[in-house]
């Protein structure tokens, strides 16, 4: 009999002599280094400070804000937002503060996180996004610019980019000519060839591919005939969409050659390592931050427990690691 | 005070009369703060449908040995509501509270005219009763008279209706209940039976919960009889704390306001209907 059980230590992997390591969670897409892979995605963390009082900001990769214009937006006629099954439908149309007012009033209030603050811009015309990204440029607590390119819900502007490969070439370009940051450009799954839209992207100068965006829909109820949305269309994302989200991510990262950032109803580690493992690079956690504010920090912890159980060093070990079938 | 993410457990599901019925959780101390009209966000399922949580106004509140107890008067609309329905005692639900600006918020207070004794109305339509108990209470406390006006399609739709008439005749006011079959209180709809009270200046403000066309009725009428009065609305809601702006609510300046935030209590000449 031992008198005295030998200390244990939590660190220790049982039958192990060595101390276990913490997995390193750092990620680099491009120029762009975050400290975990884990974002909020635009328009589902509002400006950041939103969630200051529910959720842990400082344990966050980054914060996507809600995209900016360059004036202020009213936003879409309610109903905006239903709710089909394992999902969420929205027409909000990017109601925004405008950028100066994100600049004066809300950036100084997120340099405090060591998250990054990668800036989502979006306008109605061309130049608009050049104008917006000259004006970010100098501040240096934005650590990257996204671009909106594909937002189903307004009527100009915005989505005639991210569907035509020429456009947004020349688009990118603008931007890439008045801003060091590096640019992330987030890619429409309704347009008919995400890689196109994604090589057109990288051929402008972008440094990082976001995908994707809210899949185009519709839903009626069936009582009153009307589009449960006011704009009759909308975007659906959450759980429902991840499917699609999966399967453009492994196709831009497997044949475009620039780091992507996962989005499309990530909620558990499961769906982060999915999202890793098919070429991502981090991820974006969108609409289940509605359901559970704490979900992104949440995954972050799940995230570093589960790299430990599978005896993986570094997150970035896994990005692109899906094994494929044989063929036969 | 700021909302805090806690887990209510639940004590009770009580039946009323098909589809209503009471949802009584205990949670934090926190919640003795909560105010009539604001809201709580319970997650209804840890499944996919609904993916979001549910908006419930707080239908009364009372302290418990260390923290309170709320309740939430619910009609059985959908996958979520009918999730909530079938919980178990002793079942801990993610809630998110408390949630908007309460009854009392947009203007000065009723009582702050002491020379005005004149009586409140308070008017409910079918489940909009929710957040008007707690109201009721609460003007009961600081000696504030009150009708309460209740008004349903049929008698189910007047779930309560014992407690909200006990309510107002302990403030020396009394229960109008309305039906459109008649099946019980008077038949006709609710602000019928309002209106020649309103024109005669029987009461000094409205509070009111109900559906978007009752709530319109009712701004008509305060405006006509410079009677002013605050409403809570039930628009669909995505987070609750302002973040996705899904719950949009077209003010008369013509900017959207937010449901959840800066409701859901407006008054009523600020929302345009």
């Amino acid at each position: 009999m031992v008198s005295s059980p030998a200390p244990v230590d939590p660190l220790r992997v049982p039958g192990s002599t060595a101390a276990l390591r913490q997995p390193d969670l750092t990620v680099r897409l491009g120029p762009l280094q975050l400290p975990n892979p884990i974002l909020t995605a635009s328009g589902c963390f509002g400006y950041g400070l939103e969630f200051a009082h529910l959720a842990a900001l400082d344990r966050l990769g980054g914060i996507v804000t809600k995209g900016l214009s360059l004036a202020p937006l009213k936003g879409n006629p309610p109903p905006r937002i239903s709710e089909p099954r394992g999902g969420m439908l929205n027409s909000i149309g990017l109601q925004n503060i405008g950028i100066e007012k994100f600049l004066a009033d809300v950036l100084p209030g997120l340099e405090r996180f060591p998250a990054k603050v990668v800036v989502n811009l979006f306008g109605y015309e061309f130049d608009d996004y050049a104008r917006l990204a000259e004006r970010v440029d100098v501040f240096p607590g934005v650590a990257a610019v996204e671009l909106n390119v594909s937002c189903p819900n307004v009527k100009k502007g915005g989505i005639e980019f991210g569907h035509d490969p020429i456009l947004l070439e020349r688009l990118v370009r603008s931007v890439r000519a008045v801003t060091t940051k590096p640019i992330a450009v987030k890619l429409s799954p309704n347009a008919t060839s995400p890689v196109a839209i994604a090589e057109a992207a990288k051929a402008g100068g972008a440094d990082i591919l976001s995908a994707i965006n809210t899949v185009l829909g519709m839903a009626i109820d069936p009582w009153t005939r009307r589009p449960r949305l006011h704009t009759t269309r909308g975007g659906l994302s959450g759980p429902a969409v991840k499917p699609i989200a999966v399967r453009i991510v492994y196709d831009i990262a497997t044949k475009v050659g620039l780091p992507v950032i996962g989005i499309g109803g990530v909620e558990s580690v499961d769906d982060v390592i999915e999202f890793l493992l098919a070429g991502a690079s981090a991820v974006q956690v969108g609409t289940a931050l509605f359901r559970n504010p704490r979900t992104a920090e949440q995954l972050v912890d799940g995230l570093a427990v589960r790299l430990t159980e599978m005896k993986v060093d570094r997150v970035s070990d896994l990005v692109g690691g899906v094994l494929l079938w044989e063929e036969r | 005070m700021q909302p805090i993410d806690t887990r209510g457990r639940v004590v009770a599901v009580n039946a009323h009369p098909l589809p209503y019925f009471s949802l009584v959780l205990d949670g934090p101390e926190e919640w003795r703060a909560i105010l009539p009209g604001q809201f709580v966000m319970v997650e209804t399922t840890d499944g996919l449908e609904p993916y979001l949580r549910r908006a419930f106004s707080v239908h009364d509140l009372s302290k418990t040995d260390r923290g309170a107890r709320i309740e939430l008067l619910v009609k059985i609309v959908g996958p979520g509501t009918r999730a909530l329905a079938g919980k178990r005692p002793g079942e801990q639900l993610p809630v998110l509270g408390p949630l908007g600006q309460p009854f009392g918020s947009t203007a000065p207070d009723p009582d702050s005219d002491p020379s005005d004794t004149r009586p409140v109305a308070l008017v409910a339509g079918g489940v909009g009763s929710a957040p008007l108990l707690l109201l009721g209470r609460r003007l009961l406390a600081k000696g504030t008279r009150f009708d309460f006006y209740y008004g349903g399609r049929s008698s189910p739709d007047l779930a309560r209706r014992e407690a909200f008439a006990s309510l107002a005749q302990a403030s020396g006011g009394r229960l109008i209940a309305t039906t459109e079959d008649g099946s019980a209180g008077e038949h006709g709809v609710v602000t019928t039976a309002l209106a020649a009270h309103l024109a005669a200046g029987v009461y000094r403000k409205i509070f009111a919960c109900g559906p978007m066309g009752l709530l319109k009725k009712l701004a008509e009428m305060s405006a006509e009889h410079a009677v002013p009065g605050e409403a809570a609305l039930e628009t669909p809601m995505g987070c609750g704390f302002g973040a996705c702006l899904g719950c949009a609510v077209e003010l008369v300046t013509g900017r959207f306001a937010l449901c959840c935030k800066d409701g859901p209590v407006f008054a009523f000449d600020a929302v345009k209907w």
